[in-house]
């Protein structure tokens, strides 16, 4: 009796697991460049404002930054740090391709050079190319389904970059869940290393959307080091005032 | 023993033939003389190499953090320099100590901003001679620096203009200042004049949020000879405790390929001595021994032994090497008494050359400053003396075998 009713366990578990197999195959890849066109625009829209906390965890301390943020479309990005207290009223300004920093304590306003790009921006592990390409993944990168994932359940995506474009990666894998919003991102480095990875976590509603409010960058080549960005509140297509992308705004920010 | 007897016989007996004699002593002064001399722009060579790498940049050892040489991170910095600087000033083997701090930063003079290196370093121990701010101006008041004069070229700075300076400190907060150029500065190491804004220490240290860290300690040696040993000695030093200690060998091994050469090119200089002598030396024994066939059968007719006409032979080869070394010798110190001060001018020589030539981010001057050695010295006139021997051996042993009936009847 007993044993009959394990057989019947065991077969029922059997047919389950086969049942959940034959969904899967039949789980039709999504759409990529829809995928990519929804996450670029997953904290930005047309506009937007928010407030952010980066804490960036270093060999020798752990250091965190209060930050305001306005975009508009994909070109332009103000960034002004209010906290710590020593640092408030540095702004990163980028218009296109370009991108001024203004540091309130000399009263100057600084372009940083192409050479500077990869540099870190304010210290964290994002590089000032962060700022400035963050909108051309689906320009510069082929993009393709590659497989299935389980747990967590999403897709796999691989980006590898078009034969012409000079940038840093050379590849970038894309964990997206089933409702498309981020889970990981790997970035391979031209010589095909992973150089860091990116996990998208503490997914909320800010500003009528359904996103991960913490992303947490870790360099795989420095040991004990990462940078965590946690969105406090973001609103979405809001009206910004017209001069808020210049130079000259720059210079009042604080 | 070669008694007195013996050596005045033979240096008469050298000189019955003062032409053959005095052409001997003349080729074989002179290739001493050249073999001298060549030693003595080696040395100049070796001390150029030297004292152009490790003088203004790398010094005979160098401290850092550990990995900082990896990735030059600004946060991999030594902590407790002044006191690590005292332990290392105390060494009777340390010429000279000192700390640098190295800051990427960026430069601005307008609004365009420029990839730049801030250097903090010790205004005084950088500008003494042979070191890297040599004849450079040092600024005396606070907010002054010194700036590359291709980078000041490259970004339109002139002497007095007032520049911005934004890096990251070492505890990752932004660093950022407006500094006064004091002056433009032609360095021998490359990349401080194309990127490089230099800082005292103390301002550095504070700009950075680094106070008594530094990220390079720079170590001369009073015997730049001994450096190896004088850095596994100052590797056990408990100040340096988890750092790491390196000589320049180590750090710049490729350099080491350009001293080591010296010595192939010494050993060459021996062989050319051995040729030189022994041609000269056996060919006028020889000569000296056949024409006296009949003077040698006479003294072993008389009874002299064997051993005697070896022994006069060998005295009177000797006699000819070390007459021609002494020649060669003093020909040789003289080269080198008149040229060690001021220098050999390798561009005036070569008709008028660049005065420097740029090599491995390094600038060299073309200016050699021959040097010998009394290790140079004798071991040249050991090599006369050895080659005299050799060289008439034979013609000796071929004397003493002489059958004193048929000689004399020859």
């Amino acid at each position: 009796m007993a044993r009959a009713r394990l057989l019947r366990a065991v077969a029922l578990s059997a047919s389950i697991s086969l049942f959940s197999g034959t969904v899967e195959s039949f789980q039709k890849p999504p759409d990529v460049e829809a995928i990519l066109t929804h996450l670029d625009d997953l904290y930005r829209s047309k506009s937007s404002t928010s407030r952010m906390e980066i804490r960036v965890v270093s060999r020798r301390t752990t250091r965190t930054l209060r930050l305001k943020a306005w975009s508009r479309g994909e070109e332009e990005v103000l960034v002004v740090i209010e906290e710590p207290a020593r640092e408030a009223g540095t702004a990163t300004l980028r218009v296109g391709d370009n991108l001024w920093n203004y540091l309130p304590r000399i009263a100057r306003t600084i372009r940083v050079p192409p050479a500077m790009m990869l540099g870190s921006w304010m210290g964290t592990d994002f590089t000032n190319d962060d700022l400035v390409k963050e909108s051309s993944l689906h320009k510069d990168f082929v993009s393709r389904v590659e497989r299935r994932s389980e747990d967590p359940k999403g897709w796999w995506l691989t980006l590898e970059v078009k034969p012409e474009v000079v940038g840093r990666w050379a590849k970038i894998e894309f964990l997206v869940s089933d409702d498309w919003l981020p889970i990981e991102e790997r970035h391979f480095d031209r010589k095909g290393r992973l150089a860091r990875t990116m996990r998208f976590d503490e997914v909320k509603t800010l500003g009528g959307r359904r996103l991960p409010a913490r992303l947490v960058l870790t360099p795989t080549d420095a040991e004990g080091q990462s940078t965590e960005l946690r969105y406090l509140e973001i609103d979405f297509d809001v009206p910004i005032a017209d001069d808020t992308f210049s130079l000259s705004r720059l210079e009042q920010t604080r | 023993m070669v008694a007195g007897s013996t050596l005045r016989i033979a240096w008469r007996n050298l000189w019955r033939n003062r032409r053959r004699t005095s052409l001997a002593v003349a080729a074989i002064g002179l290739s001493v003389a050249l073999v001298l001399a060549y030693y003595s722009l080696l040395r100049a060579y070796a001390d150029w190499v030297l004292a152009t790498l490790t003088g203004p940049m790398l010094g005979h050892v160098q401290v850092h953090a550990p990995e900082w040489r990896k990735d030059r991170a600004m946060d991999r910095t030594i902590e407790d320099v002044a006191s690590i600087l005292d332990a290392l000033r105390r060494d009777p083997e340390v010429a000279s100590a000192t700390v640098r701090v190295y800051a990427p930063a960026l430069a601005a003079l307008g609004e365009e901003g420029f990839a730049v290196i801030v250097m903090g370093v010790d205004w005084e121990a950088e500008s003494r001679p042979g070191r890297l701010l040599a004849g450079a101006p040092t600024p005396r008041s606070r907010g002054r620096v010194l700036m590359g004069r291709a980078l000041a070229e490259m970004m339109g700075v002139r002497e007095g203009d007032e520049i911005a300076l934004v890096g990251q400190g070492a505890d990752g907060s932004l660093a950022n200042d407006l500094v006064q150029v004091q002056g433009l500065i032609e360095t021998p190491v490359d990349f401080v004049n194309r990127q490089g804004i230099v800082l005292e220490i103390g301002e550095a240290q504070t700009l950075f949020a680094m106070p008594d860290e530094a990220h390079e300690v720079v170590v001369h040696a009073r015997d730049p000879d001994a450096v190896e040993l004088l850095a596994s000695k100052l590797a056990g030093l408990p100040n340096l405790a988890g750092t790491e200690v390196l000589d320049w060998q180590t750090l710049a091994p490729e350099m080491v390929s350009l001293i080591e050469i010296i010595e192939v090119a010494g050993v060459f200089a021996l062989v050319l001595i051995f040729v030189a002598a022994s041609a000269g030396v056996a060919n006028t024994m020889l000569m000296a021994t056949f024409e006296r066939t009949h003077e040698f059968g006479m003294l072993l007719a008389l009874g002299a032994a064997p051993g005697c006409i070896v022994r006069m032979i060998l005295a009177e080869s000797v006699a000819l090497g070390l007459t021609g070394a002494a020649l060669g010798g003093t020909l040789g110190l003289l080269f080198v008494a008149v040229t060690h001060e001021t220098g050999l001018d390798f561009a005036a020589l070569t008709g008028g050359g660049p005065t420097e030539l740029s090599f491995a981010g390094l600038s060299w001057s073309m200016r050699f400053y021959p040097s010998l050695a009394a290790g140079d010295v004798g071991r040249t006139i050991l090599a006369v003396l050895v080659t005299s021997l050799i060289a008439s051996i034979w013609p000796a042993f071929r004397a003493a075998r002489l059958e004193p009936a048929r000689a004399l009847r020859d």
